[in-house]
């Protein structure tokens, strides 16, 4: 088949991304439309319809994200599910882990569950750890319970009952009773969803999925449509949380598998330009107005460059990001840590006299304190923001904002500054530039030591408005000494897309002691059966057998510990002897926890939990970028801005008119249309031919 | 000089002491720390005052091993300690108040000097004696005490130590990785503080100390000067062992300080629900701490304002050899007790009573391969309403632990969970419910010896409401339908069924003026019947 045109497209808050790439393998063209939130399909086919100019006929392959899926989570708009318990479990979702996430607030909520009391019943079945059934299920039980579910108004049913990693018979037989019941109404199973040991997680897992699943298929199957009358010819896939692509099958079924669809699609384009630069890894920053996240992109043992991937997330948080405020999702994903703090975020002076920035944010409206107001009239008393201290530093300039599209006010910004921190406004706005590169960097601190990375080993990529305003400031604290701003940032993650390969994560349960004489056959049923239903899934996304690589993983831990490492394993330990087997995997597994936590306790055997299952068909080729113009125009003009203490005159330059290969010296400020590159002293910049921003810190 | 930017360096503070925190759940054996939160982690200045602690784990860790740090500098003072000495302690008296609780403290060295503090403290997997339970007489049962030592010297394991704490204890390789875990968590806070005093080109903490402890110290003078002066009191009674215990305390506010005043107190019980004056102190500033200033950073700054104290030998200030196992239980009731104190002066700011005493359950006995298990479970029952807002079911309160899965408990014991279950009813009717408790069914597998040592409270004296507010549903522990004693270890016979019913939160203000609406979504809902809506709530 002859090379064809593909096309990538991101689904953001405001904009819809779109980027087409040649049969040559470079950037064709690029289009960012209006998100439109109440049927967002219609802007993905008008953005793929403006690339395409024509050339619909020619494109082969249409990738594509999505945070619709999170939207629907995030602001409740899902289905009504319906929900099937074993007996004795009709609370699970709201008995949930018992735990209060803050220690002192005695106001605060648990998260309401996604499935009304109503609409949950339970069956008269039970399975036990080992697999054995202790009550029979009864299908007639099932069909009448379905039914009341179908008649009360479920439009998805999820079935989640206790142990079935270890027999799923129940689930099964469940299922298709439900079928026979409820006609026309999707089905998610535990076992199928999510396979693993903890039922409250497993439910809200299961749960979640059958929440989407109404809202997926009204979008896909619409989406489906339009693109199939611009682009008649191209096989439509998905970019699922763990960083890999599905079909639009599999994406129905497990809908759920989409939730990070879209930061997925940012963590896979910060890894295709390290493998396009050549370096062995990044750490990538992406600061935008209310948040910003941060993923380690590292090489794995096949030699390919990937962000990490999580077994289990939380999303929704409800009480300003903390931990334990949303809902677990067992669903594989691109591991990222966000921050609540952005360049909209509010700086306020809490009752100890500290300065604290977020999570509060000013948002789009009415925005920092320099921001015109939609009137036009003069706001009264706004509150002070990261943008704010950034403009009054002389970072952001007042006139190229969105590439002078709205002009920002400096007086406001300064009088916002002085009123609610007190004192100077530049002292102020020094003090809220430190506390906010200080909370990502040790937040970025944490999560690095968490996982036994050094946080300085790795370049940061910086990319969303005000990530290449703080990189360089972050990069400091962490002891990182080269900071990379990428081209086109703004379809940065639609590029992204086009270089991520088909993949599917699957995991079973299964309690095995590794060191001692436990009988690993149950272990290679549950390969067996993985990887049939891998090649399934991968074969929906148009991936032929002979193409599918495995890579085998287990949660393993020390006997008596409650947390698992997720440890990559030798292909060749599912191959050999038993006895050699078990010196495979505890090799791999007391390495990789000696790398995240120093000491191997003595004398204590090792026990697996989960055993994991990753197969990916082919990485395509990412896309090559447009070398840059390299005019050398010179800084077109300056600015004072806060360096080293003081404010300096400062060279700025339009980033289309830096002198490509040409090293310049910090401070310097480059200027583009959604952000600004700020450079130190003590930091110097290079115009990468690949249209990178290369910023080194000079050796001391 | 620059001045100190010691916003800056405080919140860099409190993220050491979470990244050594999260070093130490990750890699405790125990499950009560790995999965259930049950520890705390913070640093301390050169003179033994906490400064920073991690956001997570459980007041009763974290305020003792405040108040602990003392002792550790009495027994070994600067001039005796060395880099890469570790100590230890699991005394009651001086650290967290009951054997399995074990305190590693770690000196930090900069420049040559010891400028501060590493401590953890952490529910161990055993500790000898008796298995845990409330059952012993004297505190010698409970297992082995070990008196403050070097767990390690200038880097080098005390091998003897090590040999007599394998020698005292079912799980010795569990146990004393668990010590490794802890002195490697230390290591982590350590290194990072170390680098954090070199980037500011600092010689030590001594300036940073005074800012946060003052600040800290102030701002809870300020939150108490609020307060009305007058003396607020509350008594309360609670299950106890063999007969009821009260429980008394009087908060003496005078300007910007308080003195909690636990005189009327019963004297210490026979058996090991006796609390140390340290685990009381740790609750007195836990509660007045959520009630007056929930947002400020807790150290040893915040305590300063606050003293207490409770006649010598009564069950909040039992003294050697009084029984100490359990002292969760009757140590859980001081902050409900305090709310209630405080509830005419800040209606707003307290909860009713919650079901308070952690209601763990210990697990121990033979599998039906003949292996030995032992298992501490977790349980929530309700918290107590507030104003404006329902109290939550399920939820742990004061601790801060998590529950566990079904199906991890049933992977590490031979039992099987027939039910886990919220209790309709069971939340204290008002105008604000209380929090539904919870309630479980468990039998033995076939072939399985199963013991369970139940750590269970307000069985006969429930939660209590506020301002007309009625008390939640008393727990219940029955045996194929027989009471059981909720604090004595009994056997589960095979097929046997043993229910327990985890305490309801109490109620806020008056059921009859609760919003029509919310009692019928009650009602839709199942958290309570129609019965209990018409004779509570009096739904027609």
């Amino acid at each position: 088949m002859p090379q064809r045109y593909r096309i990538g497209v991101d689904i953001g808050g405001t904009f819809t991304d779109v980027c087409l790439v040649g049969p040559d393998g470079r950037l064709a063209a690029t289009a960012k439309v209006r998100t439109t939130p109440d049927d967002p399909s219609r802007a993905v086919v008008d953005g793929v319809r403006a690339v395409a100019d024509g050339r619909g006929g020619d494109v082969g392959a249409v990738v594509h994200a999505t945070t619709l899926i999170t939207n629907a989570i995030v602001e409740r708009r899902g289905g009504r599910v319906g929900l099937l318990v074993t007996r004795g479990f009709f609370d699970t979702l709201e008995i949930a882990r018992q735990h209060r996430y803050d220690m002192y607030d005695l106001r605060l909520e648990r998260p309401a569950p996604l499935v009304e009391r109503a609409l949950r019943r339970e069956v008269d079945e039970r399975v036990l750890f080992d697999g054995t059934v202790e009550r029979p299920i009864d299908p007639a039980e099932v069909e009448r319970l379905a039914k009341e579910l179908a008649d009360a108004g479920a439009e998805a049913i999820a079935i989640c009952f206790l142990h079935p990693y270890a027999n799923p018979s129940h689930e099964r037989v469940a299922a298709e009773a439900t079928a026979r019941a409820a006609p026309g109404r999707p089905v998610s199973l535990s076992w199928r969803i999510s396979g693993q040991i903890r039922e409250y997680e497993r439910m809200v897992t299961t749960v979640a999925n059958a929440y989407v699943q109404p809202v997926a298929a009204r979008y896909l199957d619409r989406l489906r449509r339009g693109l199939g009358a611009v682009t008649p010819g191209a096989g439509l896939t998905i970019m699922t949380s763990n960083g890999g692509v599905t079909g639009v099958e599999a994406a129905l079924e497990a809908p759920v598998r989409l939730v990070e669809s879209g930061p997925a699609a940012g963590a896979l384009a910060a890894a295709a330009d390290c493998a396009a630069l050549g370096l062995p890894g990044l750490l990538s920053f992406d600061m935008g107005g209310t948040t910003a996240k941060a993923c380690v992109i590292v090489r794995g043992p096949d030699g390919e460059i990937r962000p990490d991937v999580t077994p289990e997330i939380e999303v929704a948080r409800i009480y300003r990001f903390t931990k334990g405020s949303g809902l677990p999702l067992q669903v594989p994903s691109v591991e990222l840590i966000e921050i609540g703090a952005g360049g909209g975020s509010i700086a306020w002076i809490d009752r100890l006299g500290r300065l604290q920035v977020g999570p509060e944010s000013a948002g789009a409206e009415p925005g920092p304190a320099c921001y015109p107001s939609s009137s036009g009239a003069p706001r009264s008393d706004p509150d002070p923001t990261v943008t704010d201290a950034d403009v009054v530093l002389g970072y952001v300039g007042v006139e190229a904002f969105l590439g002078g599209r709205m002009r920002l006010d400096a007086a406001a910004a300064e009088r916002a500054l002085a009123v609610r921190l007190g004192g100077d406004p530049l002292a102020a706005a020094v003090r809220v530039r430190t506390a906010i590169d200080e909370q990502m960097a040790l937040a970025f601190r944490r999560h690095c030591a968490e996982r036994g990375y050094d946080p300085a080993e790795r370049p940061l990529y910086a990319f969303g408005g005000a990530g290449p305003v703080h990189a360089c400031g972050v990069a400091e604290l962490l002891g990182i000494r080269r900071v990379i701003v990428p081209p086109a940032a703004g379809v940065g993650s639609a590029i992204g897309l086009l270089s991520a390969p088909p993949r599917v994560d699957v995991a079973r349960t299964h309690f095995l002691d590794v060191t001692g004489a436990g009988d690993w056959a149950p272990v290679d049923r549950a390969y067996d059966e993985m990887r049939a239903e891998t090649l399934a899934l991968l074969a929906t996304a148009g991936v032929g057998a002979a193409e599918v690589r495995y890579e085998y993983a287990a949660d393993l831990r020390f006997h008596g510990q409650a947390h698992q490492l997720t440890v990559i394993l030798p292909a060749e330990a599912f191959e050999a002897a038993s006895g050699r087997r078990v010196d495979l995997v505890v090799g791999a597994f007391e390495r990789a926890y000696a790398r995240v936590y120093g000491r191997i306790p003595p004398g204590v055997g090792v026990q697996a939990l989960q055993w994991r299952l990753v197969a990916r068909g082919a990485t395509p080729e990412p896309p090559s970028h447009q070398v840059a113009s390299g005019d050398a125009g010179g800084a077109t003009r300056m600015r004072d801005a806060w360096f080293a203490g003081r404010l300096v005159h400062t060279p700025v330059y339009r980033r289309e008119a830096l002198p490509c290969g040409e090293a310049v010296a910090g401070p310097v400020l480059v200027e583009e249309d959604a952000s600004t590159t700020v450079v130190p002293p003590g930091w110097r910049l290079t115009l990468l031919p690949t249209g990178h921003l290369d910023v080194v810190r000079e050796k001391e | 000089m620059a001045p100190l930017p010691w916003d800056i360096l405080w919140n860099r503070l409190i993220a050491v002491a979470d990244e050594q925190a999260a070093a130490l759940i990750r890699t405790a054996l125990t499950p009560a720390v790995s999965e259930a939160g049950d520890l705390s982690a913070a640093v301390f200045d050169a003179r033994g005052q906490m400064l920073a602690q991690a956001v997570t784990g459980t007041p009763g860790h974290i305020n003792s091993m405040a108040t602990a740090m003392v002792h550790f500098l009495d027994a070994y003072p600067h001039e005796t300690l060395r880099p890469g000495d570790v100590l230890i302690t699991n005394d009651p008296w001086l650290t967290a108040g009951h054997y399995h609780d074990i305190t590693i403290v770690t000196p930090v060295f900069h420049r040559g000097r010891l400028v501060g503090y590493f401590g953890n403290c952490c529910h161990t997997a055993d500790i000898g004696g008796r298995y845990f339970s409330a059952d012993a007489r004297e505190v010698y049962e409970e297992g082995v005490c070990i008196p403050i030592s070097r767990l390690f010297v200038a880097g080098a394991p005390n091998e003897e130590l090590l040999r007599f704490v394998r020698a005292n204890v079912r799980v010795p390789d569990h146990v004393v990785g668990d010590l490794y875990a802890q002195a490697a968590a230390n290591d982590v806070g350590a290194r990072r503080l170390v680098e954090t005093l070199d980037e500011f080109e600092l010689d030590d903490l001594a300036e940073l100390s005074r800012e946060i402890l003052d600040r800290s110290e102030a701002a809870m003078r300020d939150a108490i000067r609020a307060l009305p002066d007058g003396d607020y009191a509350a008594e309360g009674e609670f299950d106890g062992f063999d007969k009821p215990i009260k429980l008394a305390v009087t908060l003496r506010v005078r300007g910007d300080e308080v003195l909690a005043d636990y005189a009327g107190t019963s004297p210490a019980a026979e058996r090991g629900i006796n609390v140390v004056l340290n685990y009381t102190h740790a609750y007195t500033t836990y509660a007045l701490k959520t009630a007056l200033s929930p947002e400020i950073p807790n150290n040893s700054g915040s305590f300063r304002p606050v003293a207490l104290t409770a006649p010598e030998g009564c069950i909040l200030n039992c003294k050697r050899p009084s029984a100490v196992a359990a002292r969760h239980i009757v140590g859980h009731f001081v902050p409900s007790l305090i709310f209630r104190a405080l509830a005419e002066a800040l209606p707003d700011r307290v909860l009713a009573e919650s079901y308070d005493a952690l209601w763990n359950a210990h697990w121990h006995g033979v599998r039906p391969d003949g292996q030995g298990f032992v298992l501490v479970v977790f349980n929530a029952g309700g918290m107590g309403a507030r104003q404006g807002a329902d109290g939550l079911s399920a939820t742990s309160f004061p601790s801060g632990i998590h529950g566990f899965p079904v199906e991890a408990i049933e992977a590490n014991a031979p039992v099987v969970y027939e039910a886990r279950r919220l209790r309709p009813d069971s939340g204290g009717p008002g105008k604000w419910r209380g929090g539904l408790g919870q309630e479980f069914v468990v039998r033995p597998r076939e072939g399985a010896r199963v013991w369970l040592s139940p750590f269970f409270d307000r069985t006969v004296y429930p939660a209590r409401g506020l301002f007309g507010g009625e008390p939640g549903a008393p727990g219940r522990f029955t045996l194929d339908g027989v009471e059981q004693h909720p604090k004595t270890t009994v056997e589960l016979p095979p097929g046997s069924r043993a229910v327990v019913s985890l305490p309801g939160g109490g109620g806020y203000g008056d059921p009859r003026e609760r919003d029509r609406a919310l009692v019928e979504r009650d009602v839709a809902d199942g958290y309570i019947t129609p019965e209990h809506a018409r004779s509570r709530y009096g739904r027609r």
